[in-house]
């Protein structure tokens, strides 16, 4: 019993601040504050949700949003999987080194790069468009994600890849017809979580996007926050439109990264 | 030696080239033109800056607010790394352990990891409102009265480091996966010499998972210190007083607000070396357990 009473406790505790996202987004606007705490709100209603695209242009910044992740996600994928075969084919020893300059990177704290990054973007006359959004693209969206390609292409042999070069392949060859195959769902799985995190990034649309018809929906909900910063329903409906892509996208991954045994899980590709 | 293993440190390094150019504009590059600006007048609206040596340094140590705002950090700090490793850690090895069902308790803890951040701070708006919130609510069903979370400085930090205890679903997986890793046969033998659940855990998954969990916590020093700008910008935009201005807050502000270019590279170039030296400090000790070799 007590193998699942703690980690049942404990998974409601996480999933209990959706839970009360998608409820406060039901309730009636201009209720009293309930007098205990409610599992549901009496009489719960959507109507919040028909308001929303009646104060901002809903459907504007989710196509805007959708636009940017439609470039950017690929993107990300491209760079995660490039780094991660690059990591692969090191040495072990040359592999520490470059991930200590990684991290050694990785110090340099973002807020250090704003000010200066903007002035590069100013420069080159990209603000107020996309192109600056796709810079956490380039950079693989998160070292994690480069981990988890070099996780799963540590599961490609050694003997394949010189067997593909004994027959004349390229590296980029063997990179995209070896390799890639192979990882199919590490590929799921690092496609699913840079979606999140384009779908989610505010502050680089809140630096470099000015003219309110590019906003992308973080952006939105924010500005919507400003607009009406007490009307709780229709905030929590807002939440619950930023959040519903990013959750259903992730439940396709959940299988794979949150498997038994995720190792094998990334690297299954082609046979299951 | 075959042609394609003598060839092979180069292919690697040419499929690393893109991450590497694009870390060296994107981040390096900024980051040193952030050393140069600290030492010049530029405000972010014209285009010539002048070089005025220290005065920057100098308005850096007469800077209230500055004093501040390294508290409202250092503070956050110590509250929100050992929630977020613990949370993190407990959770990944409490986890780790195949059960029916057991993918699902997961999903649940790696759900708020996917709520955009944005939404994940305005949700905590409404779940800690005074009068609305549902943690008071939950709090009245076990006769406390409630707080005004966001209103007093020290619940208003504590509010903070509570929320980013949920989004902690990288360092989750990498605990999973690291975990899995072990050699079953270790536990099984120590099983057979009487160990039990607390002794495995502190005689071999511990010290077994000490290079990761090394990784995990600068990892998570350097996140704590950055990523806290989207919570603390909506959630409390600094206040109360100044409680919650960390320095990602207050950097913003000078910069973008204030037209402060300069002075808020001098301030990032400050912090910069604040983080290394935090790294630094904690990989040293690190060292002497020899955990590291």
């Amino acid at each position: 019993m007590g193998r699942f009473l703690v980690p049942a406790a404990f998974a409601a505790l996480f999933a209990a601040p959706l839970w009360f996202m998608v409820v406060g987004s039901l309730r009636p606007a201009g209720l009293p504050p309930p007098r205990t705490f409610e599992v549901l709100p009496p009489e719960p209603t959507v109507a919040a949700y028909a308001r929303l695209p009646e104060l901002i242009p809903l459907f504007r910044y989710l196509a805007n949003s959708a636009l940017v992740v439609a470039v950017a996600v690929p993107l990300t994928v491209i760079v995660a999987s490039l780094t991660g075969f690059g990591l692969r084919l090191l040495t072990p020893v040359a592999r520490r080194r470059a991930v200590l300059g990684l991290l050694a990177v990785l110090l340099v704290p973002v807020t250090a790069v704003w000010a200066t990054r903007f002035e590069l973007f100013r420069l080159a006359g990209v603000v107020d468009t996309y192109v600056p959004l796709l810079a956490p693209a380039l950079l693989a969206g998160s070292p994690f994600l480069v981990l988890l390609y070099a996780w799963s292409f540590g599961g490609v042999p050694d003997t394949q890849l010189g067997a593909a070069r004994l027959e004349g392949a390229g590296w980029l060859t063997i990179w995209r017809r070896v390799a890639l195959p192979q990882v199919r769902p590490a590929t799921l799985a690092v496609g699913v979580l840079a979606f999140t995190l384009h779908w989610s990034n505010l502050i680089d649309p809140l630096l470099y996007l000015q003219s309110g018809d590019r906003y992308t929906y973080p952006l939105g909900l924010q500005f919507l926050r400003l607009l009406n910063p007490t009307d709780w329903p229709l905030l929590m409906a807002a939440c619950v439109v930023a959040t519903a892509p990013c959750v259903v996208v992730f439940l396709l991954a959940q299988r794979i990264l949150l498997n038994d045994d995720p190792l094998a899980a990334l690297r299954s590709g082609g046979r299951r | 030696m075959s042609n394609g293993r003598v060839s092979r440190p180069l292919t690697a390094w040419a499929f690393l080239a893109p991450y590497v150019v694009a870390v060296a504009l994107l981040i390096a590059l900024p980051a040193l033109l952030n050393v140069g600006y600290a030492f010049t007048d530029h405000t972010g609206l014209t285009r010539d800056p002048r070089f005025v040596g220290l005065d920057n340094a100098r308005r850096l140590l007469a800077d209230g607010f500055l004093a501040d705002s390294i508290r409202a950090s250092a503070i956050h700090l110590a509250l929100a790394v050992p929630l977020r490793l613990l949370a993190a850690i407990g959770l990944g090895l409490l986890l780790a352990a195949p059960r029916p069902g057991g993918r699902w308790f997961r999903v649940a803890v790696y759900l708020p990891t996917v709520v955009p951040d944005v939404a994940l701070a305005v949700l905590f708006l409404w779940v800690l409102n005074p009068l609305y919130g549902p943690l008071n609510q939950l709090l009245g069903l076990f006769g406390h009265p409630g707080m005004n979370w966001l209103a007093e400085p020290g619940s208003a930090r504590l509010a903070v480091a509570l929320m980013l205890a949920f989004p902690i679903g990288e360092g989750f997986i990498v605990v999973l996966a690291a975990r899995r890793m072990l050699d079953g046969r270790l536990y099984e033998a120590a099983a057979l010499e009487g160990c039990g659940p607390f002794g495995q855990l502190r005689r071999l998954t511990l010290p077994l998972l000490a290079p990761v969990l090394l990784l995990l916590a600068v990892r998570d020093t350097i996140l704590t210190l950055q990523v806290n700008f989207v919570p603390a910008y909506v959630l409390t935009d600094g206040r109360p007083a100044n409680a919650t201005l960390y320095l990602p807050v207050y950097i913003f502000d000078q910069v973008f607000e204030f037209s402060g270019f300069a002075y808020g590279a001098m301030i990032t170039s400050v912090l910069m070396v604040v983080t290394a030296v935090i790294i630094t400090a904690l990989l040293l000790m690190v060292r002497r357990w020899r955990v590291l070799r």
